[in-house]
């Protein structure tokens, strides 16, 4: 293992933590199947969220990670995946 | 008034008025039927992140501290603001939005960015630029005109050279 995989590997560590907690919010909070929710899931048409229901998800998540989440950023996001890699990014920020 | 002045001015009316008049539609079918259109730019006013306290926010609005007092205790009974003391200073009250109200705020926001979003859509990225430009010299004139108003000696002082420029085109006529 490298100096460079460690870092790389704790990233990945909180991506999966990150992807657990957005995961409890959509089956605790908004009632969604956990068997429903996958990594390649597209929150918009999958889950078929409407705008409230996205931003009241949104907003529980800028909550949990006391961060910042633009409706331009928002707009780009359409899987979990996607999703994980934004939050990640914000709280790296 | 020329055909083109007269065209203008309709447009200029006929924009406010129908802007208005979608927002109000989009608050009445949508989820916050309870909110007046005035109530949601006072939310909109506060910000979806901060607290502020009742002056600056009355600032932003353009009103008194006494008119938006009236209007934030509505907005707490509907669970859309919240009251709670300054943490440095006891004596100040700070405003912030609830749940509900961030998510009301949110969605008028979203409102105004699908509006901007569809008129600007059937254009190249050119003449996006061009029209954006065109909106805002009308902005910045209107900037200036309301602004006019807010210092009586700058009003009287353009009222006075606006009958001075009457005066000398009936001089020349």
């Amino acid at each position: 293992m490298t100096d460079n995989d460690v870092p790389r590997e704790r990233m990945e560590d909180k991506k999966d933590q990150i992807y657990e907690d957005l995961l409890n919010i959509l089956t605790e909070e908004l009632g969604v199947s956990p068997t429903d929710v996958n990594p390649t899931l597209d929150i918009r048409d999958d889950l078929a969220f409407d705008s409230l229901q996205l931003y009241s998800f949104i907003i529980t998540v800028e909550e949990a990670y006391d961060i910042r989440i633009t409706d331009e950023q928002i707009d780009k996001v359409h899987t979990m995946n996607d999703l994980v890699d934004m939050v990640c990014d914000i709280i790296n920020q | 008034m020329n055909d083109r002045e007269q065209r203008m001015a309709d447009s200029l009316v006929s924009i406010f008025e129908k802007v208005l008049v979608a927002e109000e539609k989009s608050l009445q079918k949508d989820y916050f039927k309870n909110l007046s259109l005035a109530e949601m730019h006072t939310l909109d006013a506060i910000g979806p992140y901060e607290s502020r306290t009742m002056t600056e926010t009355a600032q932003i609005l353009g009103v008194t501290v006494g008119t938006l007092t009236v209007a934030i205790d509505r907005l707490v009974k509907k669970g859309y603001v919240e009251r709670c003391r300054d943490e440095k200073d006891r004596r100040v009250v700070r405003i912030s939005l609830t749940r509900d109200g961030k998510l009301a705020a949110r969605m008028h926001g979203k409102f105004h960015k699908v509006l901007a979003k569809h008129i600007l859509e059937p254009y190249t990225d050119k003449e996006q630029d061009m029209l954006l430009g065109l909106v805002t010299d009308v902005e910045d004139y209107l900037n200036t005109q309301v602004s006019r108003y807010d210092d009586n000696s700058d009003t009287k002082q353009t009222a006075k050279k606006v009958a001075a420029d009457v005066r000398r085109r009936k001089k020349n006529d």
